[in-house]
């Protein structure tokens, strides 16, 4: 049987004590729980926010840790990891930017008669499937159809456009604010780790311990897996393009490193639009199958040897719930969502299981791991 | 003017205490200053008052403790109430079992004045072993050593009387502790 821990009777002796109403714990918990999600719903763009500079935070802390270990203070640890960050973003931006910048302003310049260059690059490979299948032909809409279609498609894509200009001003003070945060975060980490440790009671400290542990590894691994895991398949999906001489080779490969931290959406978003550019640019079968190998060969090479080493077994959700956590993040934060969503709901899951173990052993259920149990020998000499 | 002593200006002082106080906790004997350095980081500190349970008997144990500041008690609870068992100062650990099982803590700890802890999560420490196979070998070891000198005490109390036993230091323990729990 578990003792009891002492109690502090002092509150016990006054009269207003024993009278005092105490709602049920599940109605404390659960109010406070939706005390909670309106509270992030009203500042969602704030949590955003926090999230993402979080999320930078987790991505540097190993560089920090390391300096640590050697009882370097913190705050200059931090303070020089942010200045080596903007000497490299400024020296790679240097190198990168002016070959970026020129495909970006081709890109533009052609998308207004994009409608037509789609057009006749769809009709190019009709006539191909065409002559090679003319059994195919007859599942092909008619040219005005189609070219109606493509036009009202493009035209409620691009509707969209003049808001994603607005928001510019925005995603400009987020990149600002983003790595401000986070050096803060990052400074006073382990100070606001003190404070609360020190405010918990001690009957919690161990499972706070193990929650916090369990949220460090899980996000830790998952945000640092994910961006090592960007940076590896954009470099490799811009190398085959290039190779491949599709257009924009640089900009498409940022584009799906990016598009890759989105489960399961991601890399078909990154190959689709791999495969239009080349479909504009070809107008012809063969190249286009050589884009969807190339996609097909990275994400093999991404769920058989990348994943499974950088971003490891950091994420324990069953499949359906993982797509079901992105589906449910997307809808309710956008892009963003899509991206939290899934360490969001890791870290809900791990922190359960430990709370459900806790109750276990107080409920006097030992022994939650049966099968690790070594045999006990009756000497020991 | 005085020269600017850039070295103890970008050290830790904190920090550095602590490196200090691991090179001398009997667990980590062994490892050098930036095997230790790695474990600092993975440590989290916890202010206890006097009289505050650190953790109870019977309860899920998940990590082990450093004792920074102050007094412990480790306490075994029998039929007649709680029996203190060994009283720990700066540099012991106590709780390393739950560094090796699942199962319940097998005693209970007690702040006896105003104390600091370093508390090591068994996850945390997992993790460093997995990666690093000489801290793994070296702390795996010295724990041994620790529980091979619990059941050789343990055996030996057995076989002779109380009185010249009880100088048999248990883990975790300074010899100055044990013959102080002896008198």
């Amino acid at each position: 049987m578990i003792p009891e821990r002492p109690r502090d009777t002092s509150l016990d002796s006054t009269p207003t004590a024993q009278t005092r109403f105490t709602p049920p714990a599940s109605i404390v918990w659960g109010m406070a729980i939706i005390g909670l999600g309106l509270l992030l719903h009203l500042s969602r763009e704030l949590v955003l926010l926090l999230l993402l500079a979080a999320g930078l935070a987790y991505l540097l802390t190993p560089l920090v840790r390391i300096a640590e270990s050697a009882a370097i203070r913190r705050d200059i640890a931090v303070t020089a990891l942010f200045i080596a960050l903007i000497v490299g973003l400024v020296a790679t931006s240097y190198v990168l930017l002016p070959r970026l910048r020129s495909e970006f302003n081709t890109l533009y310049a052609g998308l207004p008669s994009l409608t037509e260059r789609l057009d006749a690059a769809l009709d190019a490979v009709q006539k191909e499937i065409g002559s090679e299948y003319p059994v195919a032909q007859r599942l092909f809409p008619d040219r005005e159809v189609r070219y109606e279609r493509l036009n009202a498609f493009i035209e409620q894509q691009s509707a969209d456009l003049p808001n994603l200009v607005g928001h510019l001003a925005t995603i400009a003070i987020a990149g600002v604010l983003i790595p401000f945060l986070s050096f803060f975060l990052l400074r006073d980490a382990r100070k606001m780790i003190q404070f609360l440790m020190n405010r918990l009671p001690p009957a919690h400290i161990e499972t706070s311990v193990a929650v916090s542990c369990e949220i460090e590894r899980t996000i830790g691994r998952y945000i640092r897996g994910l961006a090592i895991d960007g940076m590896i398949i954009g470099t490799a999906a811009a190398l085959g393009l290039w190779v491949l001489g599709v257009n924009y080779p640089l900009l498409l490969g940022a584009f799906s490193g990016l598009a890759n931290v989105v489960p399961y959406l991601g890399p078909i978003l990154g190959a689709g639009v791999a495969t239009l550019v080349a479909l504009i640019q070809f107008q012809s079968l063969a190249p286009l199958g050589k884009v969807l190998i190339l996609y097909l060969f990275i994400k093999i090479l991404d769920d058989v040897v990348l994943q499974p080493t950088i971003v490891g077994m950091a994420v324990h959700l069953h499949p359906i719930l993982l797509l079901a956590s992105v589906i449910v993040g997307g809808h309710s934060f956008g892009l963003i969502g899509m991206i939290v969503a899934v360490p969001t709901v890791t870290v809900l899951q791990e922190t359960t299981k430990l709370l459900l173990e806790r109750r276990r052993y107080r409920a006097g259920l030992q022994d939650p791991h049966p099968r690790t149990r070594v045999p006990v020998q009756s000497y020991i000499c | 003017m005085a020269r600017l002593n850039w070295r103890a200006w970008a050290t830790d002082q904190e920090q550095l205490d602590r490196l200090h106080l691991l090179e001398k906790v009997s667990l980590f004997s062994g490892l050098s200053r930036r095997q230790l350095g790695k474990l600092l980081v993975k440590l989290f500190e916890k202010a206890y008052q006097p009289g505050e349970t650190i953790f109870l008997e019977g309860e899920p144990a998940k990590a082990l403790f450093i004792v920074l500041h102050g007094r412990v008690s480790i306490l075994h609870t029998g039929k007649e109430g709680e029996d203190p068992v060994a009283t720990l100062t700066p540099g012991a650990y106590f709780g390393e079992l739950a560094l090796i099982d699942d199962l319940p803590r097998s005693a209970t700890a007690r702040a006896d004045e105003p104390s600091a802890l370093l508390i090591l999560y068994k996850s945390h420490f997992d993790d460093l072993i997995e990666g690093h196979s000489t801290i793994a070998i070296r702390v795996m070891g010295n724990l041994l050593k620790a529980l091979a000198g619990y059941v050789r005490a343990a055996h030996a109390r057995r076989a002779s009387p109380p009185a010249t036993l009880a100088d048999a230091p248990l883990p975790g323990e300074t010899a100055q502790k044990s013959s102080d729990r002896s008198r």
